[in-house]
């Protein structure tokens, strides 16, 4: 023994002559690597119930507004279509934003102890994190959009030519926001204290429970300038109408999107030197 | 002369200031506004120095002198406020306890983040994991949660990464301290043979023997400024002499007035006679006055120690059952004769503590130095009363006259 560790010592004498430092890209490749499988199997593969809620947690709520909508509320208008796949086509994409941004929003502090000792773009950790979450619940999307057809729902898959598209400009979105968000709970520690309810609240402003149609005819226009509602009704459009010729405001959404993204990621960058500090 | 491996130049940093409410919301406006913060703490200013490949220099500071930030800074974990540093190779740093590491994963996860933190590829990880097990050998934690270990292992793993990734240039601080001591004993090795084969290190300590041992110059901080750079033997000295002095300067008594507002019991005079001087085998008196904010009498404890700190006698009036004589309503006297001194020659601190009646609590210190003059070869603290014989308790001649 005394002599394999003489000979480790000795191999770790060895300085490397050469200066090398590594390619920057090729570092920030291998640290969200290492952060996004990281985020994926502590929080949801980890336990034995992480899966199995990340699945659940939409299930349930589909289910109980379910009943709420159509046994309580007794609403049929769903724009012809039954509520279960009326409401799960968009209530999805709502929650796996929600969350994104939720855990997000806290994810720079898991880092702490990295980011106090350690110089790496702490940007990496919002994209880790936020792509974590999306790519999960973009894998349940797909299941219960499965599940929906083999109940004989009317979800059409060549929606998904249309709705992957959604998802991305989603995502690029919300990555946009994260940034913000992370950063400015660095500072200031309420943004996490305010964001939920404030979701909580723009989601029945979205129509995602009820069609716009619902909505009275004088609030409509303000209802309807909400983008997640226009991402919601493209979502429809795409999976149960099978619409997929594109639109003008597909452009708009997604130069919103980027610039909800490169607004994002100035923030992040401008505060980020001072994270080290404040964390 | 090649580039320097690594040139500090100018650097300063400001932390911002933030302790009213609001504060924070107005500190983000000012950040992202491109402005500096409205009030700041200058945590560095000015620091300048190089580093040749090879070269190893330590950073030696008090507390708060700025030696974290200006390795942070080196390390690129923070960027400067002002000035630049330019480094030409790869900073391995070991920055704290757990410089590093996620304390959610295991150390073995540990070791692949630190390695993908450093841009190595799966394949050079691979290479290199078993080294790292190998030099850390904390066994099956390894597979453990790093907030799991105990500060030891942490250590040891986070130098066995550090040294492993064949830094450029190592950018360490007060770590070694913290291992037990074979490991540390395995890393100055380490950092030796590393310093031997061309290593280059950066090292902040508090401890001059780790400065003096592995550094050729050293650089030392005050209050966020280079109050000197140079050899180590050079700095270290002036380190240490500006430390005797300020250390002497608090030992002196606390003003009546002083003493008095802060109701403490306080000496307020010491005396040493005959002198600072005193002749091995002679009489040594230590006399003065203490003030008491109560009127009682305190207790006054009297210590001798070495130079170095090391305690060789103390005794306290309580415990001989006496009490300082009262000379006016809030002052007592006291003094205290040791008819032989039997102290080897050298130097020595006499201490006087003002504790409160009940001997209970220590208010005040004062020291006064003295020296012991006398030729012996005798070793050690004190003359012990001793006699040589043929066998155990002989009577013979007493050796010490």
């Amino acid at each position: 023994m005394p002599d394999s560790r003489a000979r480790t010592a000795a191999a770790l004498t060895r300085v490397d002559t050469v200066s090398r430092k590594p390619p920057e890209a090729e570092r920030d490749r291998a640290l969200f690597a290492n952060f996004f499988t990281r985020e994926l199997t502590t929080r949801y593969l980890g336990s034995a119930t992480g899966l199995a809620w990340a699945v659940l947690h939409p299930l349930a709520l589909l289910g109980v507004y379910h009943f709420v909508f159509t046994t309580v509320f007794r609403a049929g208008n769903f724009d012809g279509k039954s509520f279960l796949v009326f409401v799960a086509v968009a209530l999805w994409p709502w929650l796996a934003a929600q969350e994104a941004l939720v855990r997000a929003t806290v994810s720079l502090g898991g880092y702490a102890a990295l980011i106090r000792k350690v110089a790496f773009p702490h940007e990496i950790i919002v994209y880790a994190s936020v792509g974590a979450t999306l790519a999960l619940q973009f894998a349940g999307y797909l299941v219960v959009l499965v599940a929906l057809k083999a109940f004989g729902e009317p979800v059409r898959f060549e929606g998904l030519l249309l709705a992957v598209p959604l998802w991305i400009v989603l995502a690029i979105a919300v990555m946009g926001l994260a940034l913000l968000l992370s950063a400015l709970q660095v500072f200031i520690r309420d943004v996490e204290h305010v964001l939920m309810p404030l979701l909580m609240i723009t989601m029945y402003l979205t129509p995602i429970l009820y069609p716009l149609t619902l909505v009275p005819e004088n609030v409509r226009p303000w209802v309807a300038a909400n983008p997640f509602g226009w991402l919601v009704a493209r979502l429809r459009d795409a999976l149960l109408d099978g619409r997929l010729s594109l639109q003008w405001t597909d452009a708009v959404a997604l130069a919103v999107a980027l610039a909800l993204f490169c607004a994002g990621r100035w923030v992040f960058r401008r505060l980020s030197p001072h994270f080290e500090d404040f964390l | 002369m090649a580039a320097p491996l690594l040139k500090v130049d100018n650097v300063g940093k400001d932390y911002a200031k933030v302790e009213e409410r609001g504060g924070r919301v107005r500190l983000v406006f000012d950040l992202l506004a491109g402005r500096s913060a409205a009030r700041v703490f200058r945590a560095l200013d000015q620091v300048s120095f190089e580093l040749q490949r090879g070269e190893s220099l330590g950073v030696i500071g008090e507390n708060g002198a700025g030696k974290s930030t200006l390795l942070k800074i080196v390390s690129g974990v923070i960027e400067p406020t002002r000035g630049s540093v330019a480094v030409g190779g790869r900073v391995g740093a070991l920055l704290e306890l757990g410089s590093g590491f996620h304390p959610d994963y295991t150390g073995l996860a540990n070791i692949d983040l630190a390695a993908a933190l450093l841009g190595l590829t799966p394949r050079e990880i691979e290479a290199k994991r078993d080294e790292i097990i190998a030099f850390a050998d904390i066994g099956e934690h390894i597979h453990d949660p790093i907030k799991h270990y105990s500060s030891g292992m942490v250590v040891r793993l986070g130098f066995a990464i550090a040294t492993a990734l064949a830094p450029d240039v190592l950018v360490t601080d007060e770590v070694l301290a913290v291992g037990d001591e074979s490991f540390q004993k395995k890393c100055i090795a380490w950092m030796e043979r590393y310093l031997a084969g061309g290593g280059t290190l950066l090292l902040c300590s508090h401890g001059m023997y780790h400065v003096q041992k592995l550094c050729r110059s050293a650089l030392w901080l005050r209050d966020g400024r280079v109050e000197r750079y140079g050899d180590t033997a050079e700095v270290t000295q002036a380190y240490l002499a500006f430390h005797e002095e300020k250390s002497a300067r608090a030992k002196d008594p606390v003003a009546p007035s002083v003493a008095a507002a802060a109701g403490i019991y306080a000496i307020q005079s010491l005396e040493l006679s005959p002198g600072p001087d005193v002749a091995q085998g002679e009489e040594l008196n230590l006399a003065g006055e203490v003030y008491s904010p109560d009127g009682r009498p305190p207790n006054v404890l009297i210590g001798i120690v070495r130079a170095d700190g090391t305690p060789i006698y103390g005794v306290a009036t309580d415990m001989d059952g006496v009490a300082p004589r009262r000379i006016a309503a809030d002052r007592f006297a006291f003094a205290l004769t040791l008819p032989r001194v039997e102290l080897l020659p050298g130097k020595y601190f006499a201490r006087v503590h003002a504790l409160d009646p009940e001997g209970v609590r220590l208010f005040d210190n004062v020291e006064r130095a003295f020296v012991v003059t006398g030729a012996t070869r005798e070793m050690g603290l004190v003359r012990l009363a001793h006699r040589w014989g043929d066998r155990p308790g002989t009577k013979g001649d007493d050796g010490a006259h």
